[in-house]
């Protein structure tokens, strides 16, 4: 095991923290009243799920089975029931979002690097690798996923509300009723109330002034999800590309807000939520209204 | 004026070590705040401030009373 | 896009395909700081020896509107009662005054400091700022005030500008504020060192209103100095010019070798001793050097500050304020501790000498005087639970002063020439969101 593989429990007034890092974010999991032995299970049993997701479907590792399904080169691969649901999940995005949304285009990153720079690819260049995107150019038929050769599939989109659903399920099913929060790198879940009634209190960092959150937002229960630039962007000609590139065009969605955060029940559905309303552009907070959710935009 | 010189400069005067954004969490409860308490202490500089010679100091001067 | 509803429902559903039946109970979020909060306080402020009582009622509204914009208000209303020491010193003998309005007399029995006519007065004030981002790390403020005296009026604006470093873990600010004040006393405005003359007498008396400017500017720094620790180091300077006199003080003409005050005859009613009008300086510069740090020790956070001041007028002054803060059960309790020392004015004088050169400004006012102050007190706050908190409280002030020795002047030794001023405060406050 090497050192990004370990967690640190400690205690902070009157909740232990633990702190560990996935899927190339900082992690954290804030457990109330509970005895240290309670603590450390909870904190091994999220940042084991938290490490088992990462190293299923991120995209960089060689035994991940979105790895095997990008090297497969047109052949079908066969997945398993989690896999299935979330390829059936992102189905159901892309056609919420007429395309919008695509775990195919992972390979439009060969011509955007959100640096902070000022890298904007050519016209040609996107096309070029636009041939190689498009959910509609692939063959999946539950359980049976078949890419065209020169695809890619990229989880990335949903992979880490997930992994925040997925640990916070297993925290329950370990030790029922605890309140915990669940922070992999700005998603949040939590499941149960603290016992003396008090919310846990999340920062939304603001995109302006790095380091001070814009907003604090008590939760009790339930889940928030953040989408945002404030760190990843592109700066040219006065203006900021932010890092959520549409599939259909291959550019950068124009005039989306800098931030949009949601509160919903659950981790998936804030982050969907987010993503499918910053896809939106200029239109992002219609669809935060309609959805009758809790949001906040930046 | 330069940037980063005078962020040096700063640093130095204060000698302490910088706070990352995620580890403000101390920093952000509302007792923590220099300015938690406003209408505290808006009663007590205007008490002050027609009983003392003095005033002000957290903010301007106050005062605007005939009291003193 | 499809219509909402459909859209709401694939999504929901699709959600729930996911994640499977173990699905998670309703969302509960709710914004800590959006739109508007009010703080409120009821004050009570009562000196011993039925000198000045004060009740008074404030209400802050602070209105968020995101991305660092911000509205606040705050409205207060006072009405005081009873009577300073008009500086006149004590004597062996009933002293009797013309009364500010120059009408009627009142008497002061022997032995007794005297102190001004009882008055009523009403005080209403009105303060209201906008602070929001200029650029990316600037924040620009502005506000402006506004209070109202049956004899006094005050208008003031301010404008501040702050700048952060370091990850927002430096602050530099810079401020200007500027107030002008009109003061328009009973009875008109006194010549300064005028003698106290008989009821109806009003020749000593100017009409109209004077008025007093203000300039104060402020540079301030906050710094963070690690996760726990928070310090702000102020420096201020202020310059008052126009009539910094208080009309209603004044000082008694005493005999060089007894110390009493010169006896006079009043023609019908009037004083039956010699006093003065009080004279100060028309300008006044201070600078004054403040630090303040907060301290978090886990869950009891400490705060302590410290002011230096200093002026033209002679008088330097030393503050220490020190408060702890300690969770109890649902809320915290608050102990204060507050020591205040200041030095005379140069121009102080517990009372004139008759025979000597008249001074080109004297002041027997207490506040001017050289006193020690310490405020010892106790806050009790609640937070209830949706968020509103509401606290209590009680401080007990004590000032002492003295008057330097070689001021004393014959049986001026045997009296109390500086009543030691004791009050105590009694503060109720709410705060909520609705």
């Amino acid at each position: 095991m090497n050192a990004s593989c370990a967690a640190t429990l400690t205690r902070d007034a009157d909740h232990w923290v633990g702190r560990f890092v996935a899927m190339a974010s900082p992690c954290e999991v804030l457990i109330d009243h509970a005895p240290a032995s309670v603590a450390q299970q909870v904190l091994d049993a999220v940042a084991a799920e938290a490490w088992r997701i990462e190293r299923k479907f991120s995209r960089y590792r060689a035994d991940s089975v979105v790895h095997q399904i990008n090297i497969s080169t047109g052949a079908p691969i066969t997945v398993d029931e989690e896999c299935a649901n979330l390829l059936d999940f992102a189905a159901t995005l892309t056609r919420l979002s007429d395309g919008a949304f695509d775990i195919t285009s992972g390979v439009l990153r060969k011509a955007w690097t959100f640096d902070g720079g000022d890298g904007v690819p050519s016209q040609e260049q996107i096309d070029a690798l636009l041939g190689a995107v498009g959910w509609h150019k692939v063959d999946w038929r539950r359980p049976v996923l078949k890419l065209q050769a020169g695809m890619q599939i990229d989880l990335g989109g949903i992979g880490k509300e997930y992994a925040v659903d997925a640990a916070a399920s297993r925290v329950e099913a370990i030790a029922p009723g605890l309140s915990c929060l669940i922070n992999f790198g700005g998603d949040v879940a939590v499941r149960n109330t603290r016992q003396d009634g008090q919310s846990w209190r999340v920062g939304i960092e603001s995109c302006d002034r790095a380091g001070t959150p814009m907003r604090i937002v008590q939760l009790a229960r339930g889940a928030l999800a953040t989408s945002g630039d404030s760190r990843r962007f592109v700066f040219r000609g006065g203006h900021r590309y932010s890092h959520i590139l549409d599939a259909r065009t291959g550019w950068p969605v124009r005039k989306a807000p800098h931030s949009i955060t949601v509160a919903a029940d659950t981790c998936t559905q804030a982050g969907t939520l987010t993503t499918l309303a910053m896809l939106q552009g200029e239109n992002a907070e219609p669809l935060l209204q309609a959805s009758g959710m809790q949001y906040w935009l930046q | 004026m330069k940037k980063i010189p005078l962020c040096l400069v700063l640093l130095g005067l204060a000698g302490c070590a910088q706070v990352q954004p995620w580890e403000r969490d101390v920093l952000a409860r509302p007792e923590m705040s220099l300015d938690n308490a406003p209408l505290d202490a808006a009663i007590d500089d205007h008490i002050y401030f027609s009983k003392e010679a003095s005033s002000g100091g957290r903010g301007f001067g106050g005062g605007g009373c005939g009291c003193n | 896009m499809k219509d909402n509803d459909s859209f709401n429902a694939t999504l929901a559903a699709a959600t729930c395909a996911l994640l499977g039946s173990a699905v998670a109970a309703p969302v509960a979020a709710q914004d800590a700081g959006s739109d508007w909060s009010f703080d409120s306080a009821l004050l009570y402020y009562g000196e011993s020896d039925g000198r000045v009582t004060d009740f008074s009622a404030a209400v802050s509204a602070l209105r968020d509107l995101g991305d660092e914009r911000k509205f606040s208000a705050t409205v207060t209303a006072d009405t005081l009662t009873g009577a300073s020491a008009s500086g006149a010193i004590a004597l062996d003998r009933p002293q009797t005054f013309t009364s500010p309005s120059g009408r009627a007399v009142y008497t002061t029995p022997a032995g007794a400091v005297p102190l001004d006519d009882t008055f009523h007065d009403a005080r209403f004030a009105l303060n209201a700022s906008w602070t929001q981002p200029l650029a990316r790390l600037y924040t620009v403020s502005a506000g402006v005030g506004f209070s109202t005296e049956y004899d006094y009026t005050h208008i003031g604006a301010n404008l501040s500008l702050a700048r952060d470093f370091n990850k927002r873990n430096t602050t530099v600010n810079a401020g200007v504020a500027w107030s002008q004040d009109d003061v328009k006393p009973v009875g008109g405005l006194p010549i300064p060192l005028s003698q106290m003359l008989d009821v109806d007498n009003n020749s000593n008396k100017l009409g109209g209103s004077e008025s007093k400017d203000v300039l104060d500017l402020l540079l301030g720094f906050t710094q963070v100095l690690n996760r726990t620790t928070v310090l702000r180091v102020n420096y201020s300077y202020s310059d008052s010019s126009g009539y910094l006199n208080d009309p209603y003080k004044l000082l008694s003409v005493v005999d060089p070798l007894t110390g009493d005050t010169l006896a006079r005859v009043p023609i019908g009613q009037g004083p039956n001793g010699v006093y003065l009008f009080e004279s100060r300086p028309d300008a006044r510069t201070k600078q004054s050097l403040y630090a303040e740090v907060k301290h978090s020790f886990g869950d009891p956070v400490m705060y302590f500050s410290y002011r230096y001041m200093t002026d033209d007028w002679g008088i330097d002054s030393h503050t220490g304020e020190v408060r702890l803060r300690w969770p109890l059960g649902e809320g915290y309790i608050e102990p204060q501790l507050r020591y205040y020392k200041q030095s005379a004015a140069d121009f102080y004088r517990a009372s004139l000498v008759s025979g000597s050169a008249l001074p080109r400004y004297a002041s027997a006012d207490f506040r001017l005087g050289d006193f020690d102050a310490t405020t010892v007190g106790i806050k009790y706050g609640h937070g209830t639970p949706n968020g509103n908190e509401w606290s209590i409280r009680a401080e007990y002030y004590q000032q002492t002063g003295s008057v330097p020795s070689e001021q004393i002047i014959g049986n001026q030794a045997n009296r109390a020439l500086y009543p030691d001023l004791s009050a105590v405060i009694v503060q109720f406050g709410y705060r909520f969101r609705p």
